[in-house]
């Protein structure tokens, strides 16, 4: 007690020489009295004169409370983690393996609560990779899923950040473009031995998709699903200009030709989105006009290549022509929420946006799906296909390689095609996707798995030129420089990113 | 009670912002240094010293330059329009009107307005085909798309966003002029505006002076209305790309954190010889009674 006096004693002579202090700066020296005056205002009323014996009990008084509460939030927040170990995770003393031991042999050992969490980046995919968990959690009651969403655009920015400090997700998504990096830094548990034991077979999955999840002979992932590229068109407005709908016949000019008939700018209507993107855009039309996004051996870009440049030139015209709307257009409202809202007659589009595409009341019923047109040398197409991986550093890792199983099963795969998320890559359940939306031509994206090339995604240098490539198109998109200018810029940019990572 | 353990005491007492600034600025300012040294793979769990490469290819990368000058411009504007346009407000707010604490109000909302939605409105506000900036002026402006214009919008959107707080402080300060001053003018005869010359301005030079270097550190780290307003796939954002915005890019979307810190760290020493300038400047014209 005498120890707590004295302790409160320093803290009042303190603030003591705190308010000599604000007096000191805060006012000047010429008037004191007023001073004196102006500082009553921040005093309780009844306070008598200044650093009198009331104002040094509140202060005393105060000090204390805000003491008081500060070790008790400390207090409470240290018994919140404890309980949370204690209920949800395994308590934090015991070493790793025995768990997974647990698991592993004695599967009539009491099993611990374990939450994962599976990251991914499509929102329109949540309720079937929802609907996935449940099911798995209905088969292990004592695991659950949490399935986090975070956008495309954050998604990498996130798991960058996430990969060194030990917290990525225990699985979560992966693309082919980013796997490189994060297979070769030992963020990604292989599972190699699992496949050898014959835990999982690889060969159940369409074209060869899970040698995208592999390197140095290593096993990293499972693949979910694929993707490929088709032409979108609002039926009611080719019915209106009473043109014919898009068919196989049709070539890249055929396009361009409609698309100028069907759009009215004066109404906001245009006949094609002739966004500024790769996958869903310009890549599709490079290659069927005989360029090349990038050498096959992923030595060299390939957007210098002439017949590249003609392609982008091609597309870019037509957001001058007003068959398309302009790219500061299309950049205020995204292209396919343009076609959403009946603005758009056509547009390229990928398989996983059927269902947002479908979810709008505007043109429900009113739209359908056809196979890109024939560019001077084929038709084209951007194959990608997304896999599930489980992090090395999860708490919990016998529980995710469940769930990363489970995920690749054809159960899953089943839930996949049914709830028309994506077109699953386990072979067999692809005809559930197809009837999963009787009314629109879906068949059109698994017949041009045979005109498809494969994402160009195998390679260190793509997440470098990836992430620059868009900055310098939309500098040609926007009118600020040629659109030869741009591929020659992305050509060369692309190109020393490649030497960068050698 | 000996001066010793009174320190003691004081450190004890600021010792929660004393750790938390070392842990959350001081550390991550360190690493920021030794990152623009380094050569980082794997997310920057292998380094590898590498000397001064880092700034050797800032100074031949045109983009650098480019984003430096948008820097100092967009200073160069913001600071001194804000600082007027504060001490103008904060001097006509100091006055007995009626509802002045509405006023007070107003001026003070956009502190505590959520930036990204306040973005959201500007990006309205200033749209080229139904914008009502456009609308009221009668013009046909590309106010977001165009680089020149791209930087007023701004410079405008900053400015707003930043009179408030930076009024409150010049009022403090007003409030803090005694009134005996005046008082002693008034029986000299002076006029309204000799008052405001020879009193009110000399009085608050040491807010005008925190103020300024308050402002400055500020706008050289603007980012959010750039990443808000304008965004990534605008043709506009080379004009208007800051060293922060730069930094951002660099380190997060191109996973280059060595050439990002490098950026940052010369932002730090710009801010440092900006700050030190006004220190040695502050004798000429700051009036500390």
């Amino acid at each position: 007690m005498q120890t707590f006096f004295h302790l409160n004693n320093k803290a009042c002579n303190l603030k003591k020489g705190a308010f000599k202090a604000v007096i000191h700066i805060d006012y000047t020296k010429h008037v004191k009295r007023q001073h004196n005056l102006h500082l009553r205002k921040f005093l309780p009323k009844h306070s008598n004169s200044l650093g009198g014996c009331q104002m040094v009990k509140r202060n005393k008084f105060s000090f204390m409370l805000v003491a008081v509460m500060m070790v008790l939030s400390l207090i409470t927040a240290a018994c919140g983690n404890n309980s949370n170990n204690s209920s949800n995770n395994k308590p934090s003393n015991k070493p790793d393996n025995s768990a997974s031991n647990n698991a592993g042999e004695a599967t009539e050992a009491p099993k611990k609560n374990v939450t994962l969490t599976y990251a991914i980046w499509d929102k329109i995919q949540q309720p079937a990779m929802e609907a996935i968990a449940t099911e798995f959690t209905a088969q292990n009651p004592n695991i659950k899923v949490k399935v986090e969403v975070i956008p495309w655009g954050d998604y990498w920015t996130k798991m960058s950040a996430a990969a060194p400090a030990g917290t990525l997700p225990d699985v979560f998504w992966m693309h082919g473009g980013q796997f490189a990096t994060y297979a070769s830094g030992k963020f990604l548990e292989p599972i190699t031995s699992k496949v050898e034991a014959g835990e999982i077979d690889l060969n159940n999955y369409a074209a060869n998709l899970a040698s995208i999840y592999t390197l140095n002979g290593e096993n990293y992932g499972i693949p979910k699903d694929f993707d490929t590229i088709g032409l979108a068109y609002n039926k009611e407005l080719f019915d209106q200009a009473g043109i014919a709908y898009p068919d196989d016949t049709w070539t890249y000019a055929k396009l361009a030709e409609v698309a100028k008939q069907l759009s009215q700018p004066d109404k906001g209507i245009y006949g094609f989105g002739a966004k500024m993107d790769t996958q869903t855009g310009y890549w599709n039309d490079i290659l069927a006009n005989g360029g090349k996004i990038i050498a096959d051996d992923m030595s060299k870009s390939g957007y210098d290549d002439p017949a590249s440049i003609e392609a982008l030139q091609a597309r870019y015209q037509m957001t001058v022509d007003g068959a398309s709307p302009t790219h500061q257009q299309m950049t205020d409202m995204e292209a396919t929420e343009m076609f959403k809202s009946g603005k758009l007659a056509m547009i390229f589009d990928g398989s996983w946006r059927i269902s947002d595409i479908d979810s709008s009341d505007i043109i429900k019923g009113k739209w359908d799906w056809a196979k890109l047109p024939m560019g001077k040398v084929k038709r084209a197409n951007i194959i990608n296909g997304l896999g599930n991986v489980m992090a090395a550093s999860g708490k919990n890792k016998e529980e995710a390689w469940q769930f990363l199983k489970f995920l690749g099963s054809q159960k899953a795969a089943e839930i996949t095609a049914q709830m028309g998320a994506a077109i699953p890559a386990f072979n067999g359940t692809q005809d559930a996707w197809l009837t999963s939306r009787p009314y629109l031509n879906l068949k059109v994206f698994t017949e041009q798995v045979g005109d498809a090339t494969p994402y160009p995604s195998g390679s260190m240098a793509y997440p470098v030129w990836f992430a620059k490539e868009p900055e310098i198109m939309s500098q040609a998109w926007g009118g600020a420089i040629s659109v030869e200018e741009a591929a020659k810029k992305v050509a060369e940019m692309m190109n020393q990113a490649i030497a960068d990572t050698k | 009670m000996n001066s010793r353990s009174k320190y003691v005491w004081a450190y004890f007492m600021i010792a929660p912002t004393l750790i938390g600034t070392l842990v959350f600025w001081g550390w991550p300012v360190v690493q920021s240094i030794l990152l623009g040294f380094q050569h980082s793979s794997n997310f920057g769990t292998v380094n590898h010293w590498v000397g001064f490469d880092n700034y050797v290819k800032l100074v031949h990368d045109q983009e650098f330059w480019q984003n430096l000058r948008n820097t100092l411009l967009y200073v160069a504007m913001f600071v001194p329009v804000t600082l007027v346009l504060s001490t103008l407000f904060a001097v006509l707010l100091n006055t007995k009107v009626k509802g002045v604490s509405l006023y007070r109000v107003i001026f003070f909302l956009p502190q505590v307005t959520m930036p990204a939605a306040a973005a959201m409105v500007w990006v309205v506000l200033f749209a080229k085909d139904f914008g009502l900036i456009n609308h009221l002026l009668g013009t046909h402006v590309a106010w977001l798309s165009n680089g020149n214009y791209a930087m007023i919008v701004l410079v405008i959107v900053g400015v707003w966003g930043a009179i408030g707080m930076n009024m409150l402080l010049v009022l403090a300060g007003l409030q803090g002029i005694p009134k005996s001053l005046y008082e002693a003018a008034d029986i000299d005869g002076a006029k309204r505006f000799n008052k405001f010359r020879f009193i009110t301005i000399p009085m608050l030079t040491p807010t005008l002076f925190f103020t300024s270097i308050i402002l400055l550190i500020g706008a050289t780290q603007i980012f959010d209305s750039i990443y808000l307003i304008i965004g990534k796939t605008n043709v506009a954002l080379p004009s208007v790309r800051s060293l922060v915005y730069a930094y951002y890019q660099n380190s997060f979307i191109y996973n280059d954190r060595n050439y990002g810190a490098s950026i940052i760290n010369v932002l730090l020493m710009i801010n440092l010889a900006l700050t030190g300038i006004q220190f040695a400047f502050q004798k000429k014209w700051v009036y500390y009674d």
